[in-house]
């Protein structure tokens, strides 16, 4: 993590001196060509003049400088001064932009020599102008950018190491913080969550998440445990009553009848408990997806009228008056069996639940862009407070009606395989399949 | 005489079935690895395969499609103790012609069996006389030795489904899925239901039974009492 803190400082140093280059390449640059925009200037005001009138401007020029820092001089074709303070032309001069050269001033006490810009132009009359201006100044002003960079850098790159140090220290820290985590877990201990601040930043975020799969997974193992008992404890008990009956059967049976009715009913029993190891299966296997791939677009309205058709002939029996209203509604993605498995188990709940003799109504209706397919029978429905407890495997709310405590389980389990909730209603038994919004 | 080859690996298992199996009428050969079991299947001589999934030296489902591969149509009825939903599927698509989630009731096995082996009598005819019973399908009415039964359209196509299997077990998963279009082992009895209404339409009043109840959870349509 300390090789992160050292990149990040290295880069923040790359950056501090890359700017402060390119600022001492732009001052140099910007210098020279002010000063060359000067000796333009000057070159095309004397031109205009009458070579009688150069040398009073010039001498004008020369009174308004009070930095001192101008050389004008006037040279005849020849070489000799005409006027100006500079005492003759440099060495090497030519007419074609500026240079840097030597000059010998004569205004300037005390100083025979100064490195100047200059530029010599020529003007009508054959004379020579050479402007140009003293770099002592400049140089000062460039050498103070210069030292204001360098001030500027070294707080510059001490922040830079300081801020890789911290953040590569943070960085550090966060990771051992996870491996700790991730140690804990893999020794066995699921109890452990990364800390998220009250404002947390990406790395808290992501914190947040791994901490909310953990809940799930916590939760799955919590489950799996949970019906490992649950089963044992399940299957114990018609078992035993299996055992005893079978017992019984065959020591009081004295004759083939009573044999082969103590057969039956233990086969009956038999078959009871395989259907529930078969709905544990299909329980679990509907919870890990993978039956998607198999979905197809179906009508939940012929789903619906097959749900009912299925189930009256059983309702007439018990004289339950089973009525369906159905709506057209958009083909949902799905799989035909498990949604009127779904439905067929609500309405089994329903008949099983609710008074005898009572009604039950199956309805399929348009919420918005979802279909909803709601079951619901005269009773009071689940009591809010076991509403949570019914879709849990082996939950039984009452115990005075067969059934293993599977149905709302595998309801449950194809709702969510398909996208579906489970809602039941704030008021009676009404219990609904709620469709996914068909406009997403 | 009629020759299945069982591929199944579980001795008590195998025995359980090849007993029901030969009860019905059936020859059984039982074969225990993938290798034994093809050698078998390559002779001409067998009529229906049953196979389990997983096999000591492989995959059950290999045989099929090495069978397939050869250009033998045999039927072959897949039986597993994995999941019923995708396996189903994918048993199906290897090649298999029916499949059987374990734990499975013997009447459902030998139902199978004989719906694999003998196919429906497919005609198109919308008229279907057997026995005592005339059904027209096409003005959905049918009769019985000239009493009209008054049946709901379920009730004629449940009827329909029997008529075309004479003698043959009929399971209430398999009217289910045939008649209904759905697969899943209903949780009440609610075919049953169905099934009893027309068997009161059908045998009234003291009438020989055409439809027969079996031991389980099956049905035989029988026209020659």
């Amino acid at each position: 993590m300390w090789r992160w803190g050292g990149a990040i400082a290295a880069l923040l140093v790359i950056q501090s001196i890359v700017l402060a280059g390119l600022f001492w390449l732009l001052a140099t640059g910007s210098h020279q060509r002010e000063a060359e925009r000067g000796f333009a200037q000057d070159c095309r005001e004397l031109a205009h003049l009458a070579p009688a009138m150069r040398s009073a401007e010039l001498r004008e020029m020369l009174a308004h400088d009070i930095h001192r820092d101008r050389f004008l001089a006037l040279f005849a074709h020849d070489g000799r001064l005409i006027d100006g303070n500079v005492a003759h032309l440099p060495e090497g001069t030519s007419l074609t932009g500026s240079f840097l050269a030597t000059v010998e001033p004569t205004e300037l006490p005390g100083k025979d020599s100064d490195v100047a810009r200059l530029r010599l132009c020529g003007m009508p009359d054959g004379t020579l102008l050479l402007t140009g201006l003293d770099l002592d100044d400049a140089e000062e002003a460039l050498r103070t950018v210069e030292r204001s960079l360098i001030l500027g850098l070294i707080p510059g790159l001490l922040l830079a190491i300081g801020f890789g140090l911290v953040a590569g220290r943070r960085a550090a820290t966060q990771v051992d913080a996870v491996r700790g985590l991730t140690e804990r877990i893999v020794a066995g201990d699921l109890e452990g969550r990364l800390p998220v601040g009250d404002r947390p930043d990406s790395f808290g975020l992501l914190c947040a998440h791994m901490n909310a799969m953990l809940d799930r997974i916590q939760s799955l193992v919590v489950d799996v445990r949970g019906v490992g008992d649950d089963i044992a404890h399940q299957l114990r008990t018609p078992l035993t009553r299996l055992r005893a009956r079978l017992e019984r059967g065959l020591r009081e049976a004295d004759d083939i009848d009573s044999f082969q009715t103590t057969a039956d009913v233990a086969l009956e029993e038999i078959d009871q408990l395989l259907g529930i190891v078969a709905a544990l299966l299909r329980i679990r296997e509907l919870g890990d997806h993978a039956r998607r791939s198999r979905f197809a677009p179906v009508d939940l309205a012929k789903l619906a009228e097959d749900a009912c058709e299925l189930h009256r002939p059983t309702a007439e029996d018990r004289g339950i008056d089973l009525t369906c209203l159905i709506e057209a509604v958009e083909p949902v993605e799905g799989d035909a069996s498990l949604l009127v498995e779904a439905m067929s188990n609500l309405i089994d709940n329903a008949m099983k639940f609710g008074p005898p003799r009572g009604r039950v109504t199956l309805s399929l209706a348009r919420e918005g862009a979802s279909a909803v397919v709601t079951v619901a029978d005269d009773g009071p429905g689940v009591p809010r407070a076991e509403r949570s407890l019914v879709t849990q495997r082996f939950y039984r709310g009452r115990h005075d009606c067969e059934g293993a405590g599977l149905g709302l389980s595998l309801v449950k389990a194809i709702a969510d395989l398909h996208g579906f909730t489970l809602r039941f209603a704030e008021q009676g038994s009404a219990v609904s399949l709620v469709g996914p919004n068909s406009k997403d | 005489m009629t020759h299945i080859l069982l591929i199944e690996d579980d001795a008590g298992t195998a025995n359980e079935i090849a007993l029901e199996l030969a009860g019905h009428g059936y020859a059984v050969t039982h074969r225990i690895l993938v290798s034994e079991g093809l050698a078998v299947a390559r002779g001409d001589a067998v009529d229906l395969l049953i196979l389990d999934r997983q096999l000591p030296d492989g995959e059950g489902l290999d045989v099929i499609e090495r069978l397939r591969a050869e250009g033998r149509r045999t039927p072959a009825l897949v039986l597993s103790a994995l999941g019923s939903l995708d396996d189903r599927v994918r048993g199906l698509r290897a090649g298999g012609d029916d499949y059987l989630a374990k734990p499975f009731a013997l009447v459902e096995l030998v139902a199978r069996v004989q719906a694999l082996l003998r196919r429906p009598n497919e005609t198109r005819d919308t008229r279907l006389i057997a026995g005592p019973l005339d059904l027209d399908l096409l003005a959905g009415t049918a009769t019985r030795a000239g009493r009209a039964l008054d049946l709901l359209p379920r009730e004629l196509k449940l009827l329909d489904y029997l008529v075309r299997r004479p003698g043959r077990i009929v399971t209430r998963s398999m009217l289910l899925q045939d008649v209904w279009g759905y697969t899943f082992e209903p949780n009440s009895n609610v075919v049953d239901v169905h099934l009893g209404r027309l068997r009161r339409k059908v045998d009234a009043n003291g009438e020989p039974q055409l439809i027969r109840n079996v031991r389980g959870r099956g049905y035989v349509f029988d026209p020659s009492v």
